[in-house]
């Protein structure tokens, strides 16, 4: 784990120079992160089968309990070698299937980005961390899916992924922030013993509910599952890696961490079964009205989840138990079909399964594998998808009253599996035709490898269950359901109700295969629907948010500084009258007189310095003598913080007085020419505004004069800056040191401010000065 | 707004103005000073650079480093070579700024490249803190000091960050603003 958090480091830091590098040379070392990463969690295994958890921590901001804190038991093992195996197929058929794209070494920058986020979620040990890495893959998830950035289609589905997930990610700090004061701790593996502690809490209630928007936006369930099949506009193997190991899993890993925290409970069991049924219903009829091969593994992906979310709430052990054989297959089978529909659509250039035949003769290995992954998406003997719908079955049926209800909706996700598998696996590829669809380009050795080794791990699993998953499956249940239970997975269970049930789904799904192409005549006439589903709702919002804010922009924004400048000012006298309004405290100017006695000359030469300035002011008509009038009055300033003891300050008035006059001596001869275009009334109203600032500013300052301060923090400074902060100049070291975590947050806007100016003046010069 | 008494003050003064700014940056920790006024001062002397030549001239002298290649000829002394290298470098150099398709690689520093590496710099300097196991951006200091900066720690290099990243941010304003 050590090495996981410290391989992030050098990947940030080699951004820049993978920028430069051309995508080819990257790919070994692309590849290798997410190999290196797998190797070290297998050396793992062994530990954590026998029942130990690792842990590993560090303190990032102790005081907010935020600590970079990292925990490893079976369940985040089995997520994470999820992860780091699944990412090393991907990063390989990327090589090929994004070959002589220009920005292939940026591909891999975002891949092995969303692959650390996505491991450091599902090993981190902290709420807030957690919350982090969370919001980290949905950047970088916006990143990937966003990746052919030219199309806005893709740009528009990444940041409607960006929106939703983001949405979720907000709830789901609220929710974690909750649980944190709840449980009186955000370690995560110590909220996890204080279920009980946590579910008779009052605040129980909207905790879990956040949580559940957070999981369910992220992992796509009924109403924010529009934003996955919208997000099949990423290259293939990228919607391949989020659909099937990684970021629509993070909501059901969510869920399953914090099963024995807020599991269990009436609320947890209907919410997450009702959403998971409508979900899984939904994607199953969706996928089927589709002839694009990603829409309809997309949507049959939504349907999937559905059913982990029901599997979840059911909540079981047999239950439970489903859910982590259901993820693993559902990860080989659904990556390897998708890879597959990357082949073909690479190969011929089309994913519309009406114009596919034949495609077996001249792609004969990439027929081979999608015929194994279909075989094991469709459950069948031997493929591991077969264990693993068995096993939802019986969970279904094992589930009390509406135990028949929910096995009805998982056999109809099941019966579309069918259908899909039959489309994928078959007809594409075996049928005999006389005109097969030409292919265009071959399949490399890159593209037909990975579908194959993972349709061939679904074999090997499912052949020999015992050996292969059994023990990681074992150990990974154990956090999830709070005490070891010992299980067995098998291929053959005898002539049991599961097995009827399976073969009752096979000839159903075969029957919906023969009247598909009705079903897909029909789908046209379904549109109308869609206008009020939620995908419109959400166009209808984002639209009238740009509509409502240009509107308002349009209002407020009037162009004028003069008029920011006196809301601002208005504003803020405002606010000092309402807090003073009631009780309006006297000045008591005795102090204040007996001092203007000790004023010093030179303090008068400065006096006099302004004064006579700001006549000047007033009275010029050229912008030159304005802005050097104004220079003086900021140097004066300046000389008046250096007489009362504050250089540091003194020396930055100084500095920033002199670059403010020279930018304006620069931008002088762009402005328009000096006039008076106001009525005279108005200007009054300005000076009006100005003598009410001054007023009100001149009052506040001899008011707190009035009230010694009490504070320690001076002391405080005074005495630790020598000691803990090796300098004399207290400034400096409250700057650097002692509040440095303000002062990067404070340089990060001022970069971010610096890009806005610099694009906002570019645009300007592009647009010819029009507005 | 060319003229020759500031052309050529300016000249001698950035190299004074460069140190100096450097000098407020070192001596920020135990008196006044620090990286966001050395960065100031620092970008002052590139204003004024600015001003009087325009921006392009201020990048194409002061930002930018041209690389020539010259052949090595095979019976040629060393000395002589470097010599001729050297000269043909400082001659080169003033034909550069009229003759700007030579194709010769050439090395700019734009001011974005300041920013991000001072920010850079500002955040992987708390980092220190954190593989020390202490929280991050703790602050760590060597035993030892080096004459004319003083001792180093951790917040002088987070103050060299600060420093960059506004020498970065002005000079980047000021060029497009000064730009035609």
């Amino acid at each position: 784990m050590l090495l996981a958090t410290i391989v992030r480091l050098p990947v940030t830091y080699a951004a820049p120079i993978m920028q430069r590098i051309p995508g080819r040379q990257l790919l070994v070392p692309a590849a290798l992160l997410p190999l290196v990463l797998f190797a070290y969690f297998c050396t793992y295994l062994s530990e954590i089968i026998s029942g130990k958890t690792f842990s590993f921590a560090y303190s990032w901001v102790p005081e907010l309990n935020i600590n970079l804190a990292f925990y490893l038991d079976g369940l985040s093992l089995f997520f994470a070698l999820l992860i780091s195996g699944f990412g090393v197929f991907i990063m390989v058929y990327s090589a090929e299937y994004l070959r002589g794209h220009p920005l292939l070494n940026r591909f891999y920058l975002y891949l092995s980005v969303f692959m650390l986020s996505m491991l450091g979620l599902v090993l981190a040990d902290n709420l807030i961390c957690l919350f982090i890495f969370w919001e980290l893959t949905s950047i970088s998830s916006y990143l990937l899916i966003g990746f052919s950035h030219d199309n806005p289609v893709s740009r528009s589905s990444a940041l409607q992924a960006l929106l939703v997930t983001g949405l979720g990610g907000l709830a789901l700090m609220t929710g974690m922030i909750l649980l944190g004061n709840v449980g009186g701790t955000y370690t995560i593996s110590e909220l996890l013993t204080r279920g009980e502690l946590v579910k008779s809490h009052p605040l129980y209630l909207p905790a879990l509910l956040l949580i559940l928007l957070g999981a369910f936006t992220k992992s796509a369930q009924f109403p924010f599952h529009f934003w996955l099949p919208n997000a099949m506009a990423a290259p293939t193997p990228v919607s391949a890696y989020l659909h099937s190991a990684t970021m629509v899993k993070a909501g059901v890993y969510l869920l399953a961490r914090f099963t024995p925290v807020l599991g269990g409970t009436e609320v947890w069991q209907y919410t997450l079964v009702t959403i998971g049924a409508i979900t899984a219903l939904l994607g199953a009829l969706l996928a089927v009205q589709h002839i694009d091969l990603k829409a309809i593994l997309a949507n049959t992906t939504i349907s999937s989840l559905g059913v982990l979310m029901i599997m979840l709430g059911i909540g079981t052990p047999a239950a439970l138990e489903a859910l982590l054989v259901f993820i693993l297959a559902h990860a080989l089978n659904k990556c390897a079909l998708f890879l597959i529909t990357g082949n073909i659509d690479h190969a011929t250039g089309t994913r519309d399964f009406k114009v596919l035949y034949g495609l077996a003769l001249n792609m004969r290995p990439t027929a081979v594998a999608a015929t194994m992954a279909a075989l094991s998406f469709a459950g069948m003997v031997p493929f591991l998808g077969f264990i693993s719908k068995e096993m939802l079955y019986d969970a279904t049926l094992g589930a009390g009253k509406a135990g028949f209800l929910i096995f009805s909706i998982v056999f109809i996700s099941k019966v579309v599996a069918i259908l899909i598998a039959i489309i994928i696996g078959y007809k594409l590829f075996w049928p005999r035709v006389s005109e097969p669809t030409p292919i265009h380009h071959p399949c490399g050795l890159n593209l037909t490898i990975p579908p194959m080794v993972m349709a061939s791990a679904a074999l090997a699993f499912g052949m020999l269950p015992g050996i292969m998953a059994t023990p990681l499956i074992q150990s990974a249940l154990a956090p999830i359901a709070g005490k070891t239970l010992f299980i067995e997975l098998k291929i053959w269970h005898g002539l049991s109700l599961g097995l009827i049930n399976s073969i009752m789904t096979f000839i159903l799904g075969t029957l919906v295969y023969t009247v598909h192409s009705r079903i897909i005549e029909f789908s046209p006439r379904l549109t109308p629907l869609y206008n009020y589903g939620p995908n419109s709702i959400y166009q209808f919002f984002v639209t009238g948010l740009v509509k409502g804010s240009s509107k308002l922009i349009s209002i407020i924004q009037s162009g004028y500084v003069r008029s920011y400048i006196s809301a601002i000012v208005l504003t803020m006298v405002g606010l000092v009258a309402l807090s003073l309004w009631n009780k309006v405290p006297l000045l008591n100017l005795t102090q204040e007189i007996k001092m203007l006695h000790d004023v010093r000359l030179y303090e008068l030469v400065l006096l006099f310095l302004i004064l006579p300035g700001l006549f000047f002011l007033f009275k010029t008509h050229s912008r030159l003598i304005a802005i050097a009038i104004m220079g003086i009055i900021g140097y004066s300033v300046a000389l008046f913080y250096i007489l009362f003891g504050a250089p540091d300050v003194a020396a930055t008035q100084l500095l920033i007085e002199t670059l403010t006059v020279v930018l304006f001596v620069l931008v002088l001869h762009r402005l328009p020419p000096f006039r008076f275009i106001s009525h005279k009334s108005k200007r009054y109203k300005y000076i009006l505004i100005s003598a009410l600032f001054g007023a009100m500013m001149t009052y506040v300052v001899l008011l707190v004069k009035q009230y010694p301060l009490h504070s320690e923090l001076k002391q405080f400074y005074g005495d630790n800056s020598y000691l803990q902060g090796h300098g004399r100049n207290i400034v400096n070291v409250i700057l650097v040191d002692f509040r440095g975590f303000d002062t990067l947050g404070e340089i990060t806007v001022l970069a971010v401010a610096a890009i806005g100016i610099v694009a906002l003046l570019r645009l300007r010069l592009e647009k010819g000065g029009k507005r | 707004m060319k003229t020759l008494v500031l052309s050529v003050a300016i000249k001698l003064l950035i190299p004074v103005f460069l140190f100096f700014s450097l000098y407020c940056l070192f001596r920020g920790h135990n008196h006044p000073g620090g990286g966001f006024i050395g960065g100031l001062i620092a970008s002052i002397a590139f204003i004024f650079h600015t001003m009087v030549h325009g921006p392009n001239r201020t990048i194409t002298s002061l930002l930018k480093i041209n690389l020539y290649g010259f052949e090595h000829q095979p019976n040629q002394s060393r000395s002589l070579f470097l010599m001729r290298m050297q000269r043909v470098k400082r001659w080169r150099r003033r034909c550069a700024l009229d003759d700007k398709k030579s194709g010769k690689p050439d090395f700019r520093l734009d001011p974005f490249d300041l920013i991000a590496t001072g920010l850079l710099v500002a955040a992987t300097s708390g980092i220190v803190g954190f593989l020390l196991q202490e929280p991050y951006m703790s602050s760590s200091w060597f035993a030892f000091s080096v004459p004319f900066i003083g001792s180093i720690g951790t917040p002088v290099i987070f103050d060299i960050g600060v420093y960059l990243l506004v020498l970065g941010v002005v000079l980047k304003i000021t060029f497009v603003m000064s730009e035609e």
